[in-house]
Protein backbone atom coordinates (compact mmCIF):
# COMPACT_ATOMS: atom_id res chain seq x y z
CA UNK A 1 0.00 0.00 0.00
CA UNK A 2 0.78 3.77 -0.96
CA UNK A 3 2.47 6.14 1.80
CA UNK A 4 0.13 8.49 1.46
CA UNK A 5 -2.97 7.97 2.60
CA UNK A 6 -4.65 10.99 0.51
CA UNK A 7 -3.96 11.45 -3.02
CA UNK A 8 -5.14 14.96 -4.94
CA UNK A 9 -4.85 14.77 -8.50
CA UNK A 10 -5.48 17.75 -10.58
CA UNK A 11 -8.87 18.53 -9.04
CA UNK A 12 -11.26 20.51 -10.77
CA UNK A 13 -14.37 22.23 -9.47
CA UNK A 14 -16.92 25.26 -10.57
CA UNK A 15 -19.80 25.97 -8.77
CA UNK A 16 -22.01 27.56 -11.91
CA UNK A 17 -19.30 30.10 -13.65
CA UNK A 18 -17.37 30.43 -10.40
CA UNK A 19 -14.02 28.40 -10.55
CA UNK A 20 -13.49 26.91 -6.46
CA UNK A 21 -11.01 24.52 -7.73
CA UNK A 22 -8.74 25.06 -10.69
CA UNK A 23 -5.88 21.71 -10.82
CA UNK A 24 -4.87 21.10 -7.22
CA UNK A 25 -2.76 18.44 -6.48
CA UNK A 26 -2.01 17.36 -2.81
CA UNK A 27 -0.43 14.26 -1.24
CA UNK A 28 -0.92 13.76 2.77
CA UNK A 29 1.18 10.92 4.07
CA UNK A 30 0.54 8.46 7.25
CA UNK A 31 -0.09 10.33 10.22
CA UNK A 32 0.64 13.78 9.20
CA UNK A 33 -1.12 16.94 10.31
CA UNK A 34 -1.69 19.52 6.98
CA UNK A 35 -3.22 22.46 8.10
CA UNK A 36 -4.65 24.61 4.84
CA UNK A 37 -4.78 28.25 4.87
CA UNK A 38 -5.91 31.13 2.98
CA UNK A 39 -8.55 33.74 2.46
CA UNK A 40 -12.05 32.84 1.94
CA UNK A 41 -13.74 31.99 -1.84
CA UNK A 42 -9.74 30.59 -2.30
CA UNK A 43 -11.43 26.74 -2.79
CA UNK A 44 -9.94 25.58 0.80
CA UNK A 45 -13.25 24.28 2.38
CA UNK A 46 -14.25 23.05 -1.37
CA UNK A 47 -11.08 20.83 -1.40
CA UNK A 48 -11.39 19.18 2.13
CA UNK A 49 -15.03 18.73 1.25
CA UNK A 50 -14.06 17.08 -1.85
CA UNK A 51 -12.06 14.24 -0.01
CA UNK A 52 -15.29 12.50 1.63
CA UNK A 53 -16.98 13.26 -1.79
CA UNK A 54 -19.47 16.15 0.17
CA UNK A 55 -18.21 17.58 -2.98
CA UNK A 56 -17.92 16.05 -6.66
CA UNK A 57 -15.00 17.02 -9.10
CA UNK A 58 -15.73 17.71 -12.27
CA UNK A 59 -12.12 16.72 -13.51
CA UNK A 60 -9.36 15.22 -11.34
CA UNK A 61 -8.51 12.07 -8.87
CA UNK A 62 -9.01 11.21 -5.01
CA UNK A 63 -7.39 8.34 -3.71
CA UNK A 64 -8.16 7.69 0.13
CA UNK A 65 -6.46 4.65 1.62
CA UNK A 66 -6.20 3.05 -1.55
CA UNK A 67 -10.04 3.34 -2.73
CA UNK A 68 -10.24 5.58 -5.79
CA UNK A 69 -13.39 7.99 -5.13
CA UNK A 70 -14.79 7.49 -8.07
CA UNK A 71 -17.30 4.78 -7.91
CA UNK A 72 -20.51 5.38 -5.97
CA UNK A 73 -20.42 2.59 -4.33
CA UNK A 74 -16.89 3.45 -2.91
CA UNK A 75 -18.27 6.30 -1.51
CA UNK A 76 -20.03 5.15 1.75
CA UNK A 77 -16.72 2.87 2.54
CA UNK A 78 -14.26 6.20 2.23
CA UNK A 79 -16.73 8.40 4.37
CA UNK A 80 -16.71 5.92 7.00
CA UNK A 81 -12.66 5.73 7.11
CA UNK A 82 -12.97 9.63 7.11
CA UNK A 83 -13.95 11.75 9.89
CA UNK A 84 -15.59 15.20 9.30
CA UNK A 85 -15.66 18.01 12.02
CA UNK A 86 -17.96 20.95 10.81
CA UNK A 87 -17.76 24.43 11.39
CA UNK A 88 -21.20 24.37 12.85
CA UNK A 89 -20.81 20.78 14.63
CA UNK A 90 -24.02 19.63 12.84
CA UNK A 91 -24.86 17.06 16.08
CA UNK A 92 -28.11 15.46 15.52
CA UNK A 93 -30.36 17.60 17.81
CA UNK A 94 -33.03 15.50 18.63
CA UNK A 95 -30.75 12.47 20.06
CA UNK A 96 -28.95 12.68 23.09
CA UNK A 97 -24.50 13.51 23.58
CA UNK A 98 -24.38 9.41 23.74
CA UNK A 99 -27.19 8.95 20.85
CA UNK A 100 -25.33 11.27 18.41
CA UNK A 101 -21.72 9.24 19.13
CA UNK A 102 -23.85 5.68 18.54
CA UNK A 103 -26.14 6.60 15.71
CA UNK A 104 -22.87 5.53 12.99
CA UNK A 105 -21.23 3.16 15.41
CA UNK A 106 -24.67 0.82 15.34
CA UNK A 107 -25.84 1.14 11.81
CA UNK A 108 -22.63 1.76 9.58
CA UNK A 109 -20.21 -0.43 11.65
CA UNK A 110 -22.90 -2.49 12.85
CA UNK A 111 -21.77 -2.70 16.72
CA UNK A 112 -24.00 -3.89 19.17
CA UNK A 113 -25.37 -1.52 21.83
CA UNK A 114 -22.57 -2.72 24.90
CA UNK A 115 -19.99 -2.28 22.43
CA UNK A 116 -21.32 0.95 20.82
CA UNK A 117 -21.97 2.67 24.25
CA UNK A 118 -18.52 1.36 25.95
CA UNK A 119 -17.17 3.56 22.76
CA UNK A 120 -19.06 6.55 22.83
CA UNK A 121 -18.23 6.39 26.60
CA UNK A 122 -14.51 6.33 26.54
CA UNK A 123 -14.40 8.74 23.78
CA UNK A 124 -16.44 11.32 25.98
CA UNK A 125 -13.71 10.96 28.57
CA UNK A 126 -11.16 11.81 26.17
CA UNK A 127 -12.98 15.00 25.01
CA UNK A 128 -13.16 15.95 28.66
CA UNK A 129 -17.26 16.04 28.96
CA UNK A 130 -18.44 12.63 30.64
CA UNK A 131 -20.75 13.54 32.43
CA UNK A 132 -22.47 15.05 29.47
CA UNK A 133 -23.92 11.43 27.77
CA UNK A 134 -27.67 12.50 28.10
CA UNK A 135 -27.53 15.62 27.55
CA UNK A 136 -28.52 17.17 24.43
CA UNK A 137 -27.00 19.24 22.21
CA UNK A 138 -29.00 22.66 22.67
CA UNK A 139 -27.80 22.20 25.87
CA UNK A 140 -24.25 22.24 25.48
CA UNK A 141 -21.87 25.17 25.00
CA UNK A 142 -20.48 25.67 21.47
CA UNK A 143 -16.89 24.01 22.49
CA UNK A 144 -18.79 21.06 24.16
CA UNK A 145 -20.63 20.74 20.65
CA UNK A 146 -17.64 20.16 18.80
CA UNK A 147 -16.14 18.40 20.77
CA UNK A 148 -19.23 16.07 21.02
CA UNK A 149 -18.57 16.14 17.13
CA UNK A 150 -15.15 15.25 17.20
CA UNK A 151 -15.79 11.42 19.21
CA UNK A 152 -18.75 11.63 16.80
CA UNK A 153 -16.51 11.10 13.93
CA UNK A 154 -13.54 9.04 15.97
CA UNK A 155 -15.92 6.74 16.93
CA UNK A 156 -16.61 5.38 13.75
CA UNK A 157 -12.12 4.86 14.07
CA UNK A 158 -11.30 6.67 10.88
CA UNK A 159 -8.02 6.72 9.39
CA UNK A 160 -8.07 10.11 8.45
CA UNK A 161 -9.89 13.32 10.26
CA UNK A 162 -10.62 16.48 8.38
CA UNK A 163 -11.57 19.30 10.12
CA UNK A 164 -13.38 22.81 8.48
CA UNK A 165 -12.95 26.01 10.38
CA UNK A 166 -13.52 23.43 13.46
CA UNK A 167 -13.28 26.81 15.65
CA UNK A 168 -14.84 29.60 13.51
CA UNK A 169 -18.28 29.64 15.19
CA UNK A 170 -17.14 29.12 18.55
CA UNK A 171 -16.40 31.83 21.17
CA UNK A 172 -13.14 33.36 22.25
CA UNK A 173 -12.85 31.74 25.21
CA UNK A 174 -14.25 28.02 23.90
CA UNK A 175 -11.47 27.94 21.22
CA UNK A 176 -8.58 26.69 23.29
CA UNK A 177 -10.84 23.31 24.71
CA UNK A 178 -11.33 21.82 21.25
CA UNK A 179 -7.91 22.94 20.37
CA UNK A 180 -6.48 21.06 22.73
CA UNK A 181 -8.65 17.71 21.80
CA UNK A 182 -7.26 18.30 18.14
CA UNK A 183 -3.35 18.68 19.80
CA UNK A 184 -4.07 15.57 21.67
CA UNK A 185 -5.44 13.65 18.14
CA UNK A 186 -2.03 15.12 16.70
CA UNK A 187 -0.03 13.69 19.28
CA UNK A 188 -1.68 10.37 19.13
CA UNK A 189 -0.42 10.08 15.46
CA UNK A 190 -4.22 10.74 13.87
CA UNK A 191 -3.75 11.78 10.21
CA UNK A 192 -5.07 15.37 9.89
CA UNK A 193 -6.21 17.82 7.41
CA UNK A 194 -7.48 20.94 9.20
CA UNK A 195 -8.82 24.46 7.33
CA UNK A 196 -8.16 27.01 10.08
CA UNK A 197 -6.62 30.19 11.02
CA UNK A 198 -5.77 29.26 14.53
CA UNK A 199 -1.70 29.84 13.68
CA UNK A 200 -1.25 28.54 17.23
CA UNK A 201 -2.14 25.31 16.44
CA UNK A 202 -0.36 25.36 12.81
CA UNK A 203 2.77 25.72 14.68
CA UNK A 204 2.03 23.53 17.16
CA UNK A 205 0.83 20.23 15.21
CA UNK A 206 0.97 21.01 11.44
CA UNK A 207 3.76 19.38 9.98
CA UNK A 208 3.09 21.23 6.63
CA UNK A 209 0.88 24.45 5.90
CA UNK A 210 -1.08 24.51 2.40
CA UNK A 211 -1.86 27.96 1.56
CA UNK A 212 -4.26 28.32 -1.13
CA UNK A 213 -5.86 31.51 -3.34
CA UNK A 214 -8.11 31.06 -5.83
CA UNK A 215 -8.60 27.84 -5.88
CA UNK A 216 -4.54 26.74 -6.53
CA UNK A 217 -2.16 25.62 -4.07
CA UNK A 218 -0.03 28.72 -3.79
CA UNK A 219 2.48 27.77 -1.49
CA UNK A 220 3.06 24.91 0.64
CA UNK A 221 5.85 24.26 3.50
CA UNK A 222 6.71 23.25 7.13
CA UNK A 223 4.91 26.05 9.25
CA UNK A 224 7.69 27.93 10.29
CA UNK A 225 9.03 28.95 6.88
CA UNK A 226 5.56 29.68 5.45
CA UNK A 227 4.66 31.48 8.11
CA UNK A 228 7.92 33.51 9.06
CA UNK A 229 9.49 33.78 5.71
CA UNK A 230 6.86 33.32 2.90
CA UNK A 231 7.80 33.19 -0.63
CA UNK A 232 5.19 34.24 -2.58
CA UNK A 233 3.59 38.09 -2.33
CA UNK A 234 -0.03 36.56 -1.75
CA UNK A 235 1.10 34.59 1.19
CA UNK A 236 3.02 37.49 2.46
CA UNK A 237 -0.30 39.84 2.39
CA UNK A 238 -2.45 37.28 3.63
CA UNK A 239 -0.92 35.92 6.59
CA UNK A 240 0.20 40.17 7.78
CA UNK A 241 -3.67 40.22 7.40
CA UNK A 242 -4.17 38.26 9.96
CA UNK A 243 -1.14 37.67 11.78
CA UNK A 244 -0.80 41.11 13.06
CA UNK B 1 -32.98 -1.67 6.49
CA UNK B 2 -30.69 -2.72 9.26
CA UNK B 3 -31.94 -4.40 11.80
CA UNK B 4 -31.35 -1.51 14.09
CA UNK B 5 -33.93 -0.36 16.72
CA UNK B 6 -34.73 3.53 15.96
CA UNK B 7 -33.35 5.43 18.82
CA UNK B 8 -35.18 6.51 21.82
CA UNK B 9 -36.40 10.44 19.79
CA UNK B 10 -38.96 11.79 22.43
CA UNK B 11 -37.17 13.25 25.40
CA UNK B 12 -38.10 13.02 29.06
CA UNK B 13 -40.63 15.44 29.57
CA UNK B 14 -38.66 17.80 31.73
CA UNK B 15 -41.61 19.73 34.23
CA UNK B 16 -39.87 22.50 34.94
CA UNK B 17 -40.16 23.14 39.11
CA UNK B 18 -42.83 24.78 40.61
CA UNK B 19 -44.80 24.97 37.14
CA UNK B 20 -48.88 23.04 37.44
CA UNK B 21 -49.33 21.72 34.28
CA UNK B 22 -51.60 24.19 32.52
CA UNK B 23 -55.34 23.91 31.77
CA UNK B 24 -56.06 24.26 27.58
CA UNK B 25 -59.09 26.78 27.95
CA UNK B 26 -59.68 25.79 24.70
CA UNK B 27 -61.02 22.45 26.54
CA UNK B 28 -63.86 24.26 27.80
CA UNK B 29 -65.14 25.05 24.29
CA UNK B 30 -65.21 21.12 23.72
CA UNK B 31 -67.03 20.36 26.82
CA UNK B 32 -69.12 23.44 26.16
CA UNK B 33 -70.15 22.23 22.46
CA UNK B 34 -70.46 18.39 23.81
CA UNK B 35 -72.64 20.12 26.62
CA UNK B 36 -74.84 21.64 24.32
CA UNK B 37 -75.64 18.50 22.39
CA UNK B 38 -76.37 16.54 25.66
CA UNK B 39 -78.57 19.37 26.81
CA UNK B 40 -80.20 19.38 22.99
CA UNK B 41 -80.63 15.58 22.87
CA UNK B 42 -81.93 15.12 26.82
CA UNK B 43 -84.21 18.08 26.86
CA UNK B 44 -85.82 17.77 23.34
CA UNK B 45 -85.65 14.20 22.62
CA UNK B 46 -88.26 14.78 19.45
CA UNK B 47 -86.84 15.61 17.36
CA UNK B 48 -83.18 15.42 18.65
CA UNK B 49 -82.80 12.06 19.97
CA UNK B 50 -84.62 11.13 17.06
CA UNK B 51 -81.68 12.95 14.64
CA UNK B 52 -79.17 11.44 16.90
CA UNK B 53 -80.11 7.59 16.70
CA UNK B 54 -80.89 7.99 13.25
CA UNK B 55 -77.30 9.73 12.22
CA UNK B 56 -74.63 7.74 14.55
CA UNK B 57 -74.03 5.19 12.36
CA UNK B 58 -72.84 7.56 10.26
CA UNK B 59 -70.87 9.41 12.29
CA UNK B 60 -68.79 6.10 12.85
CA UNK B 61 -68.57 6.63 8.61
CA UNK B 62 -67.03 9.60 8.63
CA UNK B 63 -64.76 8.57 11.52
CA UNK B 64 -63.76 5.51 9.72
CA UNK B 65 -63.11 7.08 6.66
CA UNK B 66 -61.13 9.94 8.09
CA UNK B 67 -58.62 7.57 9.92
CA UNK B 68 -58.55 5.28 7.18
CA UNK B 69 -57.36 7.76 4.83
CA UNK B 70 -55.26 9.88 6.90
CA UNK B 71 -53.50 7.12 7.19
CA UNK B 72 -52.59 6.33 3.86
CA UNK B 73 -52.17 10.23 3.25
CA UNK B 74 -49.36 10.44 5.69
CA UNK B 75 -48.02 7.22 3.35
CA UNK B 76 -48.65 9.17 -0.13
CA UNK B 77 -47.27 12.30 1.04
CA UNK B 78 -43.68 10.72 2.63
CA UNK B 79 -43.31 9.01 -1.00
CA UNK B 80 -45.08 12.46 -2.79
CA UNK B 81 -42.44 14.54 -0.88
CA UNK B 82 -39.32 12.58 -0.73
CA UNK B 83 -39.94 12.61 -4.72
CA UNK B 84 -40.09 15.61 -5.28
CA UNK B 85 -36.65 16.43 -3.33
CA UNK B 86 -34.95 13.03 -5.57
CA UNK B 87 -32.64 14.86 -7.59
CA UNK B 88 -33.81 12.36 -10.42
CA UNK B 89 -35.39 14.46 -12.60
CA UNK B 90 -37.52 11.36 -13.66
CA UNK B 91 -38.64 10.91 -10.13
CA UNK B 92 -38.78 14.59 -9.28
CA UNK B 93 -41.06 15.59 -12.53
CA UNK B 94 -43.27 12.48 -11.71
CA UNK B 95 -43.45 13.45 -7.99
CA UNK B 96 -44.29 17.23 -9.03
CA UNK B 97 -46.87 16.43 -11.90
CA UNK B 98 -48.76 14.21 -9.96
CA UNK B 99 -48.91 17.49 -7.09
CA UNK B 100 -49.70 19.92 -9.44
CA UNK B 101 -52.21 17.87 -11.20
CA UNK B 102 -53.81 17.08 -8.29
CA UNK B 103 -54.07 20.49 -6.72
CA UNK B 104 -55.49 21.81 -10.00
CA UNK B 105 -58.48 19.91 -10.18
CA UNK B 106 -61.09 20.26 -6.67
CA UNK B 107 -61.53 17.72 -4.56
CA UNK B 108 -65.51 17.22 -4.98
CA UNK B 109 -64.40 16.64 -8.66
CA UNK B 110 -61.71 14.33 -8.17
CA UNK B 111 -64.07 12.12 -5.82
CA UNK B 112 -66.50 12.23 -8.30
CA UNK B 113 -63.87 10.83 -11.56
CA UNK B 114 -63.07 7.76 -9.30
CA UNK B 115 -66.15 6.50 -8.48
CA UNK B 116 -68.54 7.49 -11.65
CA UNK B 117 -65.73 7.87 -14.23
CA UNK B 118 -62.74 5.86 -13.72
CA UNK B 119 -64.51 2.47 -14.38
CA UNK B 120 -65.69 3.45 -17.72
CA UNK B 121 -62.14 4.50 -18.07
CA UNK B 122 -60.53 1.66 -17.40
CA UNK B 123 -63.08 -0.70 -19.22
CA UNK B 124 -62.09 1.57 -22.45
CA UNK B 125 -58.55 1.16 -21.82
CA UNK B 126 -59.30 -2.77 -21.32
CA UNK B 127 -61.18 -3.66 -24.33
CA UNK B 128 -58.53 -1.28 -26.20
CA UNK B 129 -55.64 -3.29 -25.32
CA UNK B 130 -58.02 -6.50 -25.36
CA UNK B 131 -58.80 -5.90 -29.30
CA UNK B 132 -55.77 -4.07 -29.83
CA UNK B 133 -53.45 -7.47 -28.65
CA UNK B 134 -55.48 -10.33 -28.21
CA UNK B 135 -52.93 -12.44 -26.46
CA UNK B 136 -53.39 -10.08 -23.38
CA UNK B 137 -57.35 -10.08 -23.18
CA UNK B 138 -57.09 -12.34 -20.28
CA UNK B 139 -55.38 -9.59 -17.83
CA UNK B 140 -56.88 -6.76 -19.65
CA UNK B 141 -60.23 -8.12 -18.75
CA UNK B 142 -59.82 -7.40 -15.21
CA UNK B 143 -59.85 -3.95 -16.12
CA UNK B 144 -63.56 -4.37 -17.77
CA UNK B 145 -66.55 -3.42 -15.44
CA UNK B 146 -64.99 -2.37 -12.65
CA UNK B 147 -67.47 -1.15 -9.95
CA UNK B 148 -65.83 0.57 -6.98
CA UNK B 149 -66.90 0.18 -3.52
CA UNK B 150 -68.04 3.77 -2.68
CA UNK B 151 -66.23 3.72 0.92
CA UNK B 152 -63.34 2.58 -1.11
CA UNK B 153 -63.20 5.12 -3.83
CA UNK B 154 -63.86 7.57 -1.47
CA UNK B 155 -60.31 6.51 0.44
CA UNK B 156 -58.66 6.16 -2.34
CA UNK B 157 -59.86 9.98 -3.48
CA UNK B 158 -58.80 11.65 -0.61
CA UNK B 159 -55.28 9.52 -0.45
CA UNK B 160 -54.58 10.77 -4.31
CA UNK B 161 -55.95 14.54 -3.19
CA UNK B 162 -55.12 15.06 0.21
CA UNK B 163 -51.87 12.85 -0.43
CA UNK B 164 -49.92 15.80 -2.79
CA UNK B 165 -50.95 18.51 -0.18
CA UNK B 166 -49.23 16.52 2.01
CA UNK B 167 -46.50 15.61 0.13
CA UNK B 168 -45.34 19.39 -0.01
CA UNK B 169 -45.72 19.69 3.77
CA UNK B 170 -42.99 16.70 3.82
CA UNK B 171 -41.00 18.49 1.54
CA UNK B 172 -40.97 21.81 3.09
CA UNK B 173 -40.22 20.17 6.46
CA UNK B 174 -37.64 17.80 5.19
CA UNK B 175 -35.99 21.32 3.33
CA UNK B 176 -36.28 22.99 6.48
CA UNK B 177 -33.63 21.23 8.37
CA UNK B 178 -30.34 22.49 8.21
CA UNK B 179 -28.34 20.89 5.15
CA UNK B 180 -25.26 20.02 7.56
CA UNK B 181 -27.40 17.42 9.00
CA UNK B 182 -27.32 15.48 6.13
CA UNK B 183 -23.70 15.66 5.35
CA UNK B 184 -23.18 15.23 9.00
CA UNK B 185 -24.73 12.36 8.57
CA UNK B 186 -23.07 11.03 4.89
CA UNK B 187 -20.12 12.13 6.42
CA UNK B 188 -20.22 9.03 8.65
CA UNK B 189 -20.90 6.59 6.60
CA UNK B 190 -24.61 6.43 6.26
CA UNK B 191 -26.31 5.88 3.18
CA UNK B 192 -29.33 8.15 1.52
CA UNK B 193 -31.93 6.38 3.02
CA UNK B 194 -30.31 5.57 6.58
CA UNK B 195 -29.51 9.59 6.85
CA UNK B 196 -33.16 10.17 5.99
CA UNK B 197 -34.78 7.76 8.33
CA UNK B 198 -32.35 8.18 11.06
CA UNK B 199 -31.34 11.81 11.44
CA UNK B 200 -33.46 13.84 8.82
CA UNK B 201 -37.18 12.39 9.33
CA UNK B 202 -37.13 12.57 12.90
CA UNK B 203 -36.37 15.99 13.48
CA UNK B 204 -38.85 17.34 9.98
CA UNK B 205 -42.02 15.36 11.78
CA UNK B 206 -41.66 17.89 14.74
CA UNK B 207 -41.79 20.91 11.93
CA UNK B 208 -44.72 19.50 10.24
CA UNK B 209 -46.66 17.96 12.88
CA UNK B 210 -48.91 21.68 13.04
CA UNK B 211 -49.25 21.63 9.32
CA UNK B 212 -49.74 17.76 9.51
CA UNK B 213 -52.88 18.62 12.42
CA UNK B 214 -54.37 21.29 10.24
CA UNK B 215 -54.81 18.67 7.39
CA UNK B 216 -56.22 15.95 9.52
CA UNK B 217 -58.67 18.47 11.01
CA UNK B 218 -59.46 19.79 7.48
CA UNK B 219 -59.90 15.87 6.13
CA UNK B 220 -62.56 15.80 8.58
CA UNK B 221 -64.91 18.12 7.14
CA UNK B 222 -63.73 17.43 3.64
CA UNK B 223 -65.33 13.93 4.40
CA UNK B 224 -68.49 15.19 3.98
CA UNK B 225 -68.28 15.46 0.55
CA UNK B 226 -68.22 11.97 0.16
CA UNK B 227 -72.12 11.93 0.63
CA UNK B 228 -71.81 12.96 -3.49
CA UNK B 229 -70.75 9.55 -3.82
CA UNK B 230 -72.92 7.28 -2.38
CA UNK B 231 -70.94 6.49 1.10
CA UNK B 232 -73.88 7.23 4.03
CA UNK B 233 -71.68 9.20 6.38
CA UNK B 234 -73.09 11.84 8.91
CA UNK B 235 -73.74 14.51 6.04
CA UNK B 236 -75.85 12.15 3.88
CA UNK B 237 -77.49 10.68 6.60
CA UNK B 238 -78.36 14.08 7.95
CA UNK B 239 -79.54 14.53 4.31
CA UNK B 240 -81.48 11.21 4.29
CA UNK B 241 -83.11 12.28 7.90
CA UNK B 242 -84.30 15.83 6.66
CA UNK B 243 -85.93 14.32 3.39
CA UNK B 244 -88.31 12.12 5.27
CA UNK B 245 -88.98 14.59 7.75
CA UNK B 246 -88.02 18.33 6.10
CA UNK B 247 -86.97 19.39 10.03
CA UNK B 248 -84.28 21.32 8.01
CA UNK B 249 -83.44 23.48 10.91
CA UNK B 250 -82.96 20.78 13.61
CA UNK B 251 -81.21 18.43 11.65
CA UNK B 252 -78.38 20.62 10.34
CA UNK B 253 -78.14 22.13 13.58
CA UNK B 254 -77.52 18.77 14.97
CA UNK B 255 -75.15 18.01 12.06
CA UNK B 256 -72.94 20.56 12.76
CA UNK B 257 -72.54 20.61 16.20
CA UNK B 258 -71.58 17.33 15.92
CA UNK B 259 -68.98 18.02 13.21
CA UNK B 260 -68.02 20.86 15.02
CA UNK B 261 -67.22 18.89 18.31
CA UNK B 262 -64.89 16.00 16.23
CA UNK B 263 -62.93 18.37 14.64
CA UNK B 264 -62.45 20.55 17.98
CA UNK B 265 -61.66 17.82 19.76
CA UNK B 266 -59.15 17.04 17.35
CA UNK B 267 -57.27 20.08 17.13
CA UNK B 268 -56.68 19.66 21.09
CA UNK B 269 -55.66 16.24 20.32
CA UNK B 270 -53.37 17.37 17.98
CA UNK B 271 -51.97 20.78 19.96
CA UNK B 272 -51.50 18.20 22.86
CA UNK B 273 -49.06 16.22 20.98
CA UNK B 274 -47.23 18.74 19.43
CA UNK B 275 -46.71 20.23 23.02
CA UNK B 276 -45.69 16.75 23.99
CA UNK B 277 -42.93 16.26 21.58
CA UNK B 278 -41.83 20.11 21.78
CA UNK B 279 -40.52 19.63 25.26
CA UNK B 280 -36.82 19.42 25.46
CA UNK B 281 -36.31 20.75 21.86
Amino acid sequence: MENDIIIIEDAHKSFGRVKALTGVSLRVGRGEVVVIVGPSGSGKSTLLRSINHLETLDRGRIVVDGIPLTQAENINRVRAEVGMVFQQFNLFPHLTVVGNILLAQRIVRRRTAAEAEKIAHELLEKVGIPEKADSYPSQLSGGQQQRVAIARALAMQPKVMLFDEPTSALDPEMIKEVLDVMLDLARDGMTMVVVSHEMGFARAAARRIVFMDEGRIVEVGPPESVFTNPRHERTKLFLSRILR
Amino acid sequence: MPDYEAPQTIPKPTTEPGRIARFDPWWLLVFGVVGLLAILIAGKPDPFRRIAVFVTDGIWVTIRITIVSFVLILIAGLIGGLGRIAKNPLIHGAASLYVEIVRGVPLLVQLIFIYYAAPQLLTAIGEGIASAIPALAGPAGLLIGIQLDPFVAAVFGFTICYGAYMSEIYRAGIQSIPKGQMEAARSLGMSYTQSMRYVILPQAVRVILPPVGNEFVALLKDSSLVSAVAVADLTRRGREFMSTTLLSLETWTLVALIYLVMTLFSSRVVSYIERKMSVGK
